[in-house]
């Protein structure tokens, strides 16, 4: 009975401490015992998922408010803004609706300037978005994470890196400090396996990450492992020629996996040592994930591939 | 209870028609030719549905076997048929213990006819078979689907291989399959999301027979053909190794595992030697969801003028239609036709020089129109509005489109369209701006089942016909399979197919037929229920 009781004291406990960070004003960083959850979550089941029908119909003003384009709702229809070279070679591709659909159109979808170019898939406690972010800050990077209240936590992690960066640069007066860091990052909860070509169109991105994924080592999961030779075509669906998928794990079978995998995909090619040691990304992705650190603490081997997206062969 | 006969297929000048797990076959003229059965096996000691395991089944992918739930047979269960009776819904509750599940047994559960009509292929539910049958012409088929392989008669011994000709069956259920253009490859879409390509008549027969060469030499018959090697092939599962160790395990549930795993792998590695299909399959392209239906459908090449290229259209059920190159590069994704909010069961590339067009419905209201090549949305036609307006559903609030069947009709592009547990026929018009114009609703006296339309040529009536297998809900036994033309203006006539064999009484309960028969619906998302 007492163990009862204090477990729904914990839980209440939680329920005010989030009720608290969804506050505007609030830009201390959330702490993790608050957003506990089991680490599995099953991708073939149906969840509550949000998702757009269609990429064009995802509103990413609300991951990304400081680049929101202040223009009239109905110019959604136009072409995407010109900033990013790539989202007009793949302008064409949006849909043409009809314009006798009898559903409306959802209202108001405020376009923002830039798109998203680098999704973290599994971005878990977000550790790498965060690192990324200031390294590049005039793109727009994108966690995805199947775990609810991990999701939400990342969501609270950054609005309160956003308010106190604001007020650092504040405080420290015009150009000591970068304004408004972190404003171009954004996560989001989602199951990439089933649900990737929902939120990016082809060609969209330019670096997908994969960090430390769930290695499922019974024989019998490996179907819901993140890498396999049929998810590698969604991958390289969604990144453009060029792109690079980073892989990093501690599993030394799960990496073996993880290679082959893309080693046998005909759209990918492993980059070269020499390459992958040179990417700043990669330093990144050995020390900023939360897993990387647990890792390091442990005193376990990290292993690293990187493999880049190649033009598809004419048909 | 006698079964309905539930699906048809048009196959050069001949029709098929499924009946539970028999194929009768009939001339265009519905003169009963022959009937196929499907052929039970030996049952064996342990299994409780014998028909449905064959002693080496490739079907479990891993070690331990798929768990079901078994319900307590009660007691009654023993006289359930007996019990049943035609009046008494009560009753029915009762008889509802049956020894296999509906949909353990080898029902067919599709039809397929290559394009030049000279083969007839269907799949078997609960085995996961593919069969393949020559189809000579009149309606006379024969059996093809065979491989050789070996037989581990005892898998203790590894010395006794006895050769078996057994048919191919494949690692998942395959829930729709369709063919290259060239009419020699398979493409089969299974419950797990993969495309596998398979040749439609295995290269070992019929010659094998006298050479039975793959055998011989006692490796599977896996290899991969050089015209595929592009496709990217999955690493050989049977190195199997542990894929943890003591550094990336840390709790005490997986180190466990671990030590479970490491004891029975010498156990498992036999196991895989059993298990892998032994039959020339090529995994294509995937989706990490149910694969509803699979189609092919040719544009032309963006590089050389004058060839046209094939492509991969895959539908599944978290509302994806994929566009994926034809083979070898089916690995390449084309794009998405995405729109539908619910999920998606059929699909239907036009005919008559309409390739271009693409038709798909299902779980949404609406039927889709798309230009499946650039992946835009040209259009969209109610469908649940004209349900609703049909009498006896104004109350329904969801609607599973069943089957879309596109042909050319009076000059034009007809489409007909069935929805699940509704007695019509609805009939639509594809016009030249690409819109499905709405014709009419053409009741029917039956659940339709499937749909296919025989063609004027060889008969003696100039129009179309369409073909119809009917479900009577409360009376089953008058399950019909129907003929439909249009005699004038606006008006059909139908005419139940005369003569048709009665089969046998199957030992069945009418709500597993339903789970089988009327089973579009439980491809909606739980939390879609309201």
């Amino acid at each position: 009975m007492g163990g009862k009781r204090i477990k729904k004291d914990k839980r209440q406990k939680r329920e005010d401490y989030r009720a608290a960070m969804k506050r505007d004003d609030i830009s201390e960083l959330p702490r993790k015992k608050f957003y506990r959850q089991r680490a599995h979550a099953n991708p073939f089941s149906d969840h509550q998922l949000i998702y757009p029908p269609h990429p064009d119909q995802m509103d990413w003003s609300s991951l990304y408010p400081h680049y929101i384009v202040e223009n009239k709702p109905q110019n959604q229809k136009d072409q995407p803004p010109p900033s990013q070279p790539s989202s007009q070679t793949v302008s064409g591709e949006s849909p043409v609706y009809s314009d006798n659909d009898s559903t409306p159109e959802p209202p108001a979808l405020r376009r923002i300037s830039k798109d998203v170019e680098v999704a973290d898939i599994g971005c878990g406690f977000g550790g790498l978005l965060i690192a990324l972010a200031p390294t590049m800050p005039d793109t727009l990077i994108l966690g995805l994470e199947i775990r609810v209240s991990v999701t939400q936590f990342v969501e609270d992690r950054i609005k309160a890196l956003r308010a106190q960066s604001l007020a650092q640069s504040e405080t420290e007066g015009g150009d000591a400090a970068p304004a408004g860091l972190y404003r171009n990052v954004g996560v989001l909860r989602a199951n990439t396996m089933k649900f990737l070509p929902n939120f990016f169109r082809k060609a969209q991105l330019s670096k997908v990450f994969i960090c430390f994924p769930d290695p499922h080592f019974k024989a019998r999961k490996h179907k819901q492992r993140i890498v396999s030779a049929t998810l590698a075509s969604e991958y390289a669906y969604v990144l453009r020629a060029g792109g690079i998928v980073y892989t990093i794990t501690d599993v030394p079978d799960l990496h073996e996996w993880m290679v082959q995998h893309f080693d046998a995909h005909p759209s990918f090619e492993r980059v070269g040592e020499v390459e992958q040691e040179a990417d700043p990304c990669v330093g990144i992705m050995r020390t900023e994930t939360e897993e990387g650190k647990k890792v390091e603490r442990h005193k376990g081997a990290k292993h690293v591939a990187l493999f880049r997206r190649l033009e598809d062969p004419e048909w | 209870m006698i079964l309905p006969y539930h699906l048809v297929k048009v196959c050069g000048d001949a029709v098929f028609i499924a009946k539970g797990s028999d194929i009768h076959a009939f001339t265009s003229n519905f003169e009963h030719v022959s009937t196929w059965k499907y052929p039970v096996q030996q049952p064996i000691v342990e299994s409780k549905a014998p028909s449905t395991e064959t002693p080496e089944s490739p079907a479990q992918d891993g070690p331990p076997t798929k768990r079901r739930r078994v319900e307590p047979k009660k007691d009654k269960a023993s006289n359930g048929h007996q019990t049943e009776s035609k009046n008494g819904q009560h009753k029915s509750k009762k008889a509802a213990q049956y020894d296999v599940p509906a949909n353990e047994r080898p029902f067919v559960q599709g039809l397929y006819a290559t394009g030049d009509g000279r083969h007839l292929v269907a799949i078997t539910g609960s085995d996961k078979t593919v069969w393949v049958f020559e189809h000579s012409g009149g309606g006379n088929i024969k059996l093809l689907s065979q491989r050789w392989a070996h037989t581990y008669t005892n898998p203790h011994l590894l010395g006794f291989v006895s050769l078996n000709m057994v048919p191919r069956a494949m690692p998942k259920r395959p829930c729709s399959l369709t063919f290259t253009r060239d009419n020699l490859t398979i493409l089969a879409a299974d419950k797990f999301g993969d495309v596998y390509a398979l040749p439609l008549v295995p290269s070992s027969t019929p010659t094998a027979e006298t050479t039975p060469d793959p055998i011989a030499t006692g490796t599977p018959t896996t290899t991969q053909p050089p015209s595929r090697s592009e496709t990217p092939s999955t690493p050989n599962p049977s190195a199997f190794r542990p894929q943890a160790d003591a550094f990336t395990v840390h709790t005490k549930r997986n180190l466990k595992a671990l030590e479970n795993q490491k004891i029975s792998l010498g156990r498992r590695a036999l196991q895989e030697q059993l298990n892998r299909p032994q039959f020339e399959l090529t995994l294509l392209l995937g989706h990490v969801s149910m694969l509803t239906y699979i189609a092919v459908g040719t544009a032309p090449s963006t590089t050389a003028e004058c060839k046209t290229r094939e492509y991969i259209i895959t539908a599944d059920r978290d509302e994806h239609i994929r566009v994926s190159r034809g083979m070898p590069q089916a690995h390449i994704i084309e794009g998405f036709c995405l729109g539908h909010e619910d999920f998606v069961s059929r699909l239907c590339v036009a005919p008559g020089g309409r390739e271009e067009v693409l038709i798909s419905g299902g779980g949404d209201d609406d039927l889709f129109v798309w230009d499946w090549v650039g992946s835009r949305l040209l259009s969209k036609a109610a469908v649940f509005e004209h349900v609703k307006k049909f009498p006896g559903s104004e109350k329904l609030t969801k609607i599973a489109v069943t089957r879309i069947l596109a042909c050319e009709w009076d000059d034009g592009i007809g489409v007909f369209v069935t929805v699940e547990n509704i007695t019509a026929i609805f009939f639509y018009e594809l016009l030249p701006d690409n819109t499905l114009a709405y014709r009419e609703a053409i009741p029917v006296p039956g659940y339709p089942l499937d749909i296919d339309v025989l063609n004027a040529s060889g008969t003696t009536t100039k129009e179309p016909r369409l073909i119809v297998p009917l479900c009577m809900k409360s009376d089953m036994a008058n399950s019909s399979v129907i003929t439909m033309s249009r005699c004038g203006e606006e008006r059909w006539k139908w005419e139940p197919i005369e003569d048709m064999p009665v089969g046998d009484d199957v030992n069945i309960s009418e709500t597993e037929l339903g789970k089988i028969f009327f089973s579009t619906e439980t491809l909606r998302k739980l939390s879609d229920f309201d």
